[in-house]
């Protein structure tokens, strides 16, 4: 700490502080334009100009000059006052000053300063500029006329984001901010340069013309698409939720969204959604009383026992798992799941045998404290993008070593001194394991891990899995293998990062086990290391957590099987789309047909209500209260931002009033159920609304480590065909983003990425629309050639309802397919 | 903007051999700092900077498209079209344009049929009005690639035009 005077006052601040955070620490205020706490300093605006004593005669930017002890400074001279004034008016030189039609106008930083200084008049004259403005995509406006030059945008995109879509082009009076060969936008869309623009050139086109900036009411809230547990300022008007406002201060992530985060909201409000429930009459859905449909259920519900079962999505609150748990066990039946079964094994499963806890020892934040990242598949980027933003961070700021397994290039890869292991697809497991017989044979391990259970069982199982003999099948070099494993091995601090989801059945129970073996061996816990398993949904963790699947019961897809043998005859769903984000959609389709009654309560008429029996019309996130559980278990409580849609119904008063017409008892809020929780889930103890406050709270995961002896499947190639891997684009997460404006705008249908090799052998060209088949079926989807995939594997996102991969997707981590065009 | 997309658009249609850039790209890829030597490297190859070619060093050094773009409008030496096989540079600076360059600059656009910073479409001249060659003494002042034309009067115009027009294109 240094001792300072700022305006007469005796401050004390952190030594490497620049006099504006200094400032700020102690409550005084620094006018800035182009400074942002996330971003390096940069001084380009020349706002933040102050007096210090020792510097006599020059007036200094505070945003980038670090403090020393027993600095004077002033911030508020006259002469400083003038010097701003003029740097406002020098901006205001050629803005066009159009704030009545701006929408901007309310939230401009150069507006506002404008005002606080009193700029009414300016000494000078000079054009405006008359660039162009950008309308070329849906999602952001680029009006450069506007502009300050404080390159907040072009620096988010680099430092944070890196993408590098925006820099400054030309020099001089010329220069502005660009896209190269000054062409039209072509990004992620995540929106990071609109929410840092401090005047109008960079806006939320979604959000043009809707309401004025101070109209709207803010409402706190969690994002409801992947895990990261993102939160969210939802801005609403007239019970509309008509965008997401950037607060710099919210959450781990300082308010950096990615795409469908940022604007993928218009599901909330969109015309699609359910608003009343509906019973099937004659074969056709017909609109129906919630007395009369919720009897139905009730009646088929009833004494059912196991016939009956439940498939419920993550994204229900955990409160009404619980609730959707309670409802089952009154009916009779341990038969509930989520996510098709199997994209929870690595927790529920391989976790829970190798660390004794269904959940990641690790947090999000102990990503920036890393030294060496080992993340497995490049997806993790794209399934989780605002984690994906700290590894960013981690690599270019904190020089963390990024080490990727994967089976194809990614994003991730582009990062200075990023590794990245191509391997044969579906070797990933063998691979780690090869790593952790390097670590033994190397005797890199730590010297506690022989007294660990298991030791023994895992010396002699991995003999099976030397670097030489896993180098063939997995495409690596053993020298490669072996090189991981010493970087991960003598790594200070270093931290296992992989997604799971639907998309991707190989990261099963026997990859979080390996990975979990590979941490033990060489205690990498703690601050900066761990594993981090990142679940696919909102609240897939917290379904873990609540217990919502297959303990004693059968799994979904038993399930599934079950309602095509007959076995299950009443299937209720929620929110769950298993016709298009379950594989085989064929398989799933006839045993929905099957089953005697199918409820589904959603917000949408998905493909899958569309065959039920009843449909219920469910809640969003933004009208309900409950709690989020996210991948690093943070639990997060929400609140209703707006009322309900139509007659729409939370999941929660759904459950709760079947439990009612069962007999059975149901708490009447969701707060009383956080209680039952905070009694009953190991982590949550002493949790209580009230104490989740805004931020939240970790749920602590203790580790009781156990060696689990490897297995690994072998994918063996089958001649003349490509290897499908499936996973998640950038844009979407699970089905649910197909109804967000903004995913759709950015990516509207699946496609099938290939390499260029493998493109000019098959004589494709980029958009062809390709047949492509396997044993388990066939569709047609656009061909996208892509440096990033090596020859011969094949990808294909998997969310989308129209020519949906899980026609040809058979559920194994690899797909045998022919493409033809 | 029109006029970017119209260049990329003409672009799309050629051909560029890009084995030409990788030979400069392989001889600086592990060098720090080897975005400027790679781009005056392809530049010298190529006579400028075409799309395809900034992409391309842009995929093979792992840099943002955009911030080549960036290097590449900030520097006055990069070009973004083809130029001439001969430059012609006309000094407009203080002593020349009270000697008269101004005429001197519309004599040559009305004999090449280009303006400022121009290239004839048959790729012979690129016309560029300069701020200061630098020999004031010699005002007005022209220059073809490297031939200095000192005392320049608008008859002289011609002369130059009708000397260049014979030297070969190679």
């Amino acid at each position: 700490m240094v001792n300072l005077t700022i305006d007469d006052k005796q401050v004390t601040a952190p030594k490497n502080a620049t006099i504006y955070e200094a400032a700020k620490i102690n409550g005084i205020k620094i006018p800035i334009l182009c400074h942002d706490k996330k971003l390096k300093p940069f001084g380009a605006c020349r706002m933040c100009l102050v007096e210090v004593e020792q510097m006599k005669g020059r007036q200094i930017p505070a945003c980038t000059t670090p403090v020393t002890d027993g600095m004077i400074i002033r911030t508020s001279t006259p002469d400083i006052i003038k010097a701003r004034k003029m740097v406002l008016e020098l901006l205001l030189l050629n803005h066009p000053i159009d704030c009545p039609v701006c929408d901007k106008g309310g939230d401009c930083d150069l507006q506002n300063l404008t005002y606080e200084y009193q700029v009414n008049a300016n000494r000078f004259s000079d054009e405006k500029f008359h660039h162009e403005i950008d309308y070329s995509n849906p999602l952001i406006e680029r009006d450069m006329n506007r502009c300050v030059l404080c390159g907040k945008c072009a620096r988010i995109c680099d430092e944070i984001v890196s993408f590098g879509a925006l820099t400054f082009i030309s020099r001089g009076i010329e220069t502005k901010i660009g896209c190269e060969f000054e062409g039209a936008l072509n990004c992620e869309f995540c929106g990071s340069c609109v929410s840092v623009c401090p005047v109008g050139s960079l806006l939320a086109r979604p959000f043009k013309y809707k309401a004025r900036f101070w109209a709207l009411t803010n409402h706190k809230s969690v994002c409801s698409y992947c895990g990261t547990g993102c939160n969210l300022t939802l801005g609403v008007k007239d019970n509309k939720v008509l965008t997401t406002v950037y607060d710099e201060n919210q959450g781990f992530h300082n308010g950096q969204l990615c795409c469908r985060g940022r604007f993928g909201y218009q599901f909330i409000n969109s015309d699609k959604r359910l608003t009343t429930p509906l019973v099937r009459k004659n074969g056709v859905l017909t609109e129906a009383g919630w007395d009369e449909a919720l009897e139905l259920v009730a009646s088929r519900l009833k004494g059912s026992g196991a016939s009956a079962a439940a498939l419920s999505t993550p994204r229900l609150a955990n409160e009404e798992l619980v609730l959707f748990k309670k409802l089952m066990e009154t009916a009779g039946s341990a038969n509930y799941d989520h996510s098709a079964g199997y994209a929870h094994a690595a927790l529920t499963e391989g976790f829970a045998r190798s660390f004794g806890a269904t959940a990641s020892p690790a947090t999000i934040p102990d990503i920036q404290k890393s030294d060496l990242l080992l993340v497995i598949k490049t997806d993790s980027y794209e399934t989780h993008p605002v984690v994906g933003f700290e590894i960013n961070m981690a690599v270019k700021n904190k020089g963390a070593k990024l080490n990727i397994l994967s089976d194809k290039r990614g994003k991730l890869s582009k990062l200075p001194d990023a590794t990245t292991l191509v391997h044969t697809p579906g070797c990933e497991v063998a691979v780690i394991n090869a790593m952790a017989k390097a670590i033994l044979d190397e005797k890199l391990a730590a010297g506690s891990a022989a007294a660990i259970p298991g030791y023994a069982d895992l010396e002699k199982a991995l003999a099976g899995f030397t670097p030489d003999a896993v180098a063939g099948q997995s495409g690596l070099s053993a020298a490669a293998i072996r090189q991981f494993a010493t970087d991960y091995a003598k790594a200070g601090k270093a931290l296992i990062i992989f997604p799971i989801g639907n998309a991707y059945p190989g990261h099963n129970a026997d990859l979080a086990s390996a990975v979990a073996n590979l941490a033990i061996l060489t205690g990498k816990f703690g601050e900066g290391s761990g594993v981090l398993c990142m679940a696919e949904k909102n609240n897939s963790q917290g379904a873990v957590d609540m217990g919502f699947y297959a303990t004693s019961g059968l799994n979904a897809g038993q399930i599934i099987d079950g309602c095509a043998s007959g076995a299950i005859k009443t299937l209720f769903i929620a929110g769950e789309n298993p016709v298009v984000s379950y594989p085989n959609r064929a398989a799933v389709t006839a045993a929905l047909d099957k089953v005697e009654f199918l409820v589904v309560s959603d917000l949408f008429m998905t493909e899958t209500a569309a065959m039920a029996d009843v449909v219920l019309p469910a809640c969003s996130f933004a009208e309900k209260e409950g709690t989020f559980t996210s991948v690093d278990r943070r639990v997060q409580h929400i609140k209703p931002a707006i009322g309900k849609i139509g007659k729409s119904r939370t999941d929660f008063e759904i459950f709760g009033t079947l439990i009612a017409k069962l007999g059975g008892q149901a708490p009447a809020t969701p707060a009383a159920v956080f209680g039952e929780i905070a009694a009953s889930v190991p982590g949550y103890a002493g949790m209580s609304y009230a104490s989740l406050g805004e931020v939240g709270a970790f749920a602590p995961v203790i580790v009781k480590a156990t060696f689990v002896a490897p297995k690994a499947a072998v994918v063996e190639p089958v001649a003349g065909k490509l290897a499908l891997v499936t996973g998640s684009v950038l844009y979407h997460n699970g089905t649910l983003s197909q109804f967000g404006e903004g995913p759709m705008y950015v990516c509207p249908e699946g496609y099938v990425e290939l390499s260029r090799g493998d493109a000019a052998k098959l004589k494709i060209e980029e958009n062809d629309l390709l047949n492509v088949a396997s044993a388990t079926g066939s569709t047609k989807l656009k061909a996208r050639i892509t440096p990033r995939m090596p020859e011969g594997v094949l990808f294909s996102p998997y969310h989308f309802g129209a020519a949906g991969i899980n026609q040809v997707w058979s559920g194994a981590p690899v797909t045998w397919v022919t493409v033809t065009k | 903007m029109s006029e970017a997309v119209a260049q990329q658009a003409e672009e799309q249609e050629t051909e560029v051999d890009l084995s030409i850039a990788d030979k400069v790209i392989d001889k600086y890829i592990d060098l720090p700092g080897n975005l400027m030597p790679v781009l005056q490297g392809v530049q010298d190859a190529y006579g400028y900077i075409p799309r395809k070619v900034a992409d391309h060093v842009a995929e093979r050094l792992n840099v943002y498209p955009s911030q080549i773009y960036g290097v590449l409008t900030f520097y006055a030496q990069f070009h973004l079209k083809p130029r001439g096989r001969f430059i012609i540079r006309v000094c407009v600076g203080t002593a020349c344009h009270v000697s008269g360059a101004p005429r001197i600059v519309e004599t040559f656009f009305d004999k090449l049929h280009i303006g400022h910073a121009e290239t004839t479409p048959d790729l012979r001249y690129t016309f560029e009005k300069v701020a200061c060659l630098g020999a004031c003494g010699m005002a007005p002042l022209a220059m073809v690639n490297d031939d200095t034309f000192g005392k320049m009067t608008v008859q002289r115009v011609d002369e130059i035009i009708a000397e260049y027009n014979k030297r070969p294109m190679k």
